[in-house]
């Protein structure tokens, strides 16, 4: 395959996956607030939620292979595992190895969420707040095209999204339709529990 | 207790979702396909990379250089008349 080609692949396949990352924090971020309609039912959010994180595996699979595989840079298999040790770009570099690590441990514990029980797989699945701003600085420090209008305007696009609805899920808080009556059993427990 | 046509309702509301789902993950799987062509067209329009860097320094190389790789220098090469000078030794 010609050497370019591969380099334009990287490029195309290194953006999608921002934009779909991106679409399945918003995505996961909706599911906790449980946000429904009448025609969207909740577990339309979830199910769209997990296909695209799937789907971002892929492309982010495409772009890792497209850039091992390209002569230019020589980046070697090890660079796409171990963070840093790339001689190309080591420190943006090793950012893009340590985001797809986190996204990978997070899709593998949600396959496997069965195995591993409810609080595990919580635990690991916070790591998406870490993955997706590492994803974006390794976009930003490694991307050829960081600063071409297009794709500041993806990137710009990509932020401001996944920080409204950040902003949003702080503002909302919990929406777990029995936190009222929790609230009220534990303080009648709490109740009990002084006489 | 649900009637049946609330529960036929349900089940009817159920199925357009997941028909919604599929069209909607098929719908970004495509999407990506050609974003992917996209974004790699856009971004080998705005910086074609390798491939004008090359032909630059080709022909810059090419101007300074002679085909054998020397350098052409800059100042008159003269010929000398003068007598030989004989040198002895060395490797």
């Amino acid at each position: 395959m010609n050497n370019a080609l591969l380099w334009y692949a990287t490029r195309g396949a290194g953006a999608v996956s921002l934009v779909l990352l991106s679409a399945v924090v918003v995505l996961g971020i909706l599911s906790v607030l449980r946000v429904q309609s009448t025609g969207w039912p909740r577990f339309l959010t979830v199910g769209l939620h997990r296909n695209l994180a799937l789907m971002t595996l892929v492309f982010l699979a495409l772009h890792i292979i497209t850039a091992v595989v390209d002569p230019f840079t020589h980046l070697g298999w090890l660079a796409a595992v171990v963070p840093f040790s790339s001689h190309y770009r080591t420190f943006w570099l090793g950012l893009g190895t340590i985001a797809f690590e986190l996204l990978l441990a997070v899709v593998l514990t949600s396959l496997v969420r069965g195995l591993i029980g409810q609080s595990a797989w919580r635990l690991v699945h916070w790591l998406t707040y870490a993955c997706w701003p590492i994803a974006v600085l390794h976009g930003v420090g490694t991307g050829t095209d960081a600063w071409s209008a297009w794709l500041f305007t993806l990137q710009a696009i990509c932020v401001v999204a996944v920080l409204a609805a950040i902003a949003y899920r702080l503002m909302a808080g919990s929406r777990d339709p029995l936190a009222r009556e929790r609230s009220s059993f534990l303080a009648a427990v709490d109740r009990r529990e002084e006489r | 207790m649900e009637s049946g046509d609330m529960i036929q309702d349900r089940m009817r509301a159920r199925d357009a979702a997941m028909r919604l789902l599929n069209r909607l993950t098929a719908g970004a799987a495509v999407s990506a396909v050609v974003g992917v062509g996209l974004l790699g067209a856009i971004g080998a329009y705005t910086i074609p990379g390798t491939a004008s860097t090359s032909t630059s320094t080709a022909s810059s190389s090419s101007s300074t250089s002679s085909s054998s790789g020397l350098q052409t220098s800059t100042t008159p090469v003269t010929s000398s008349s003068s007598s030989g000078v004989a040198v002895s030794g060395g490797s």
